[in-house]
């Protein structure tokens, strides 16, 4: 007596799909290359390799402004300023004596005291 | 592998006439695997170039010649996959679109048997390129490569450089989804389709 084996689920349409594509593995083989496919791929391979050579021109020239822009800022920033605001340009000390000289009786008064304060707590 | 490594090793490092050899010696078979891939012959050059333009400028970037195979065929994958996302956006052509013309010629050639052939292989074609249309781009391509082109698992892990489980599961979960829209086609024409081609 013959014992059937119980099929798997969708076992038959599996088969099937396998066939299906073992047939479309069939009608649809290899191609051959057409003549140009070799000349066609050096041609887009130039074309790439143009366009990059473009883009690295265009990088270089970028690179070289921003040399020279910052070189210019260089000189400027070196080149000795006219006479600015002393507020920036002077020391703490300077400020203060300049301001004595100008005679202010005020600050130099408070000077003179805080100066008295400082020798006492000495 | 289909050249030696030297000649790959010359190619890498700049030697065009060894590229050319090397294009020469994998041009058939890739052109062949993007042609299941895409199921659109007119296309499949195009394509083919596309890899092997990729393959020129990214050679520098392969470490070892014996990865060269599982290398190409990635590289083969990812123009694929390109070219289906483009094609996805794309209206689909159908039968509609053809004009008078060559409607009028594909009649006049139904006579004879050998277009009865290349009929039935245009069909068979046109099915599973329906079914597979049922997956996305990359579970297409991954059950096309396992199912049609018949790389073994351990090719397709150095290609998509993802454990083998991984693999097994993607793989069963695209063929699952195919087996469903084939089912569907056999319950819609009251019989497998392969039969209703005559296979």
């Amino acid at each position: 007596m013959s014992r059937q084996e119980p099929e798997a689920p969708g076992g038959k349409l599996a088969a099937e799909l396998s066939q299906v594509f073992a047939g479309y593995r069939e009608a649809l083989p290899d191609p051959e290359p057409s003549a140009d496919f070799m000349p066609g791929l050096w041609r887009r391979i130039e074309a790439r390799q143009g366009s990059a050579r473009d883009l690295r021109r265009l990088a270089r020239g970028f690179v070289t402004a921003a040399a020279l822009v910052s070189l210019l800022i260089g000189i400027f920033l070196s080149l000795p300023q006219g006479r600015g605001s002393a507020f920036y340009t002077n020391t703490y000390l300077e400020i203060v004596a300049a301001d004595e000289a100008q005679g202010d009786p005020d600050d130099v008064e408070m000077v003179r005291i805080e100066r008295i304060s400082y020798e006492i707590t000495r | 592998m289909q050249v030696d490594f030297e000649l790959i090793r010359r190619a890498r490092e700049g030697d065009e006439a060894a590229f050319g050899q090397v294009v020469q010696a994998y041009r058939k078979r890739i052109l062949g695997t993007i042609a299941r891939l895409i199921g659109r012959p007119e296309d499949v050059e195009d394509v083919g170039q596309e890899v092997f333009l990729r393959l020129y400028f990214s050679l520098d970037q392969l470490r070892t010649p014996e990865m060269f195979e599982p290398w190409l065929y990635r590289l083969t994958v990812n123009a694929a996959y390109d070219y289906l996302r483009r094609q996805r956006r794309r209206p689909e052509w159908r039968m509609a679109d053809l004009t008078e013309q060559q409607v009028l010629m594909a009649e006049a050639d139904r006579s004879s048997r050998r277009e009865r052939v290349e009929q039935d292989r245009r069909r068979l074609r046109e099915m599973v390129d329906a079914l597979l249309g049922a997956l996305s781009e990359q579970d297409r391509i991954l059950l096309t490569l396992k199912e049609i082109e018949g790389l073994s698992l351990k090719e397709l892990e150095k290609i998509y450089r993802v454990n083998e489980n991984a693999l097994k599961v993607r793989l069963f979960r695209a063929r699952q989804r195919v087996l469903k829209a084939y089912g569907g086609l056999a319950a819609a024409g009251g019989q497998a389709p392969r039969e209703q081609m005559g296979g």
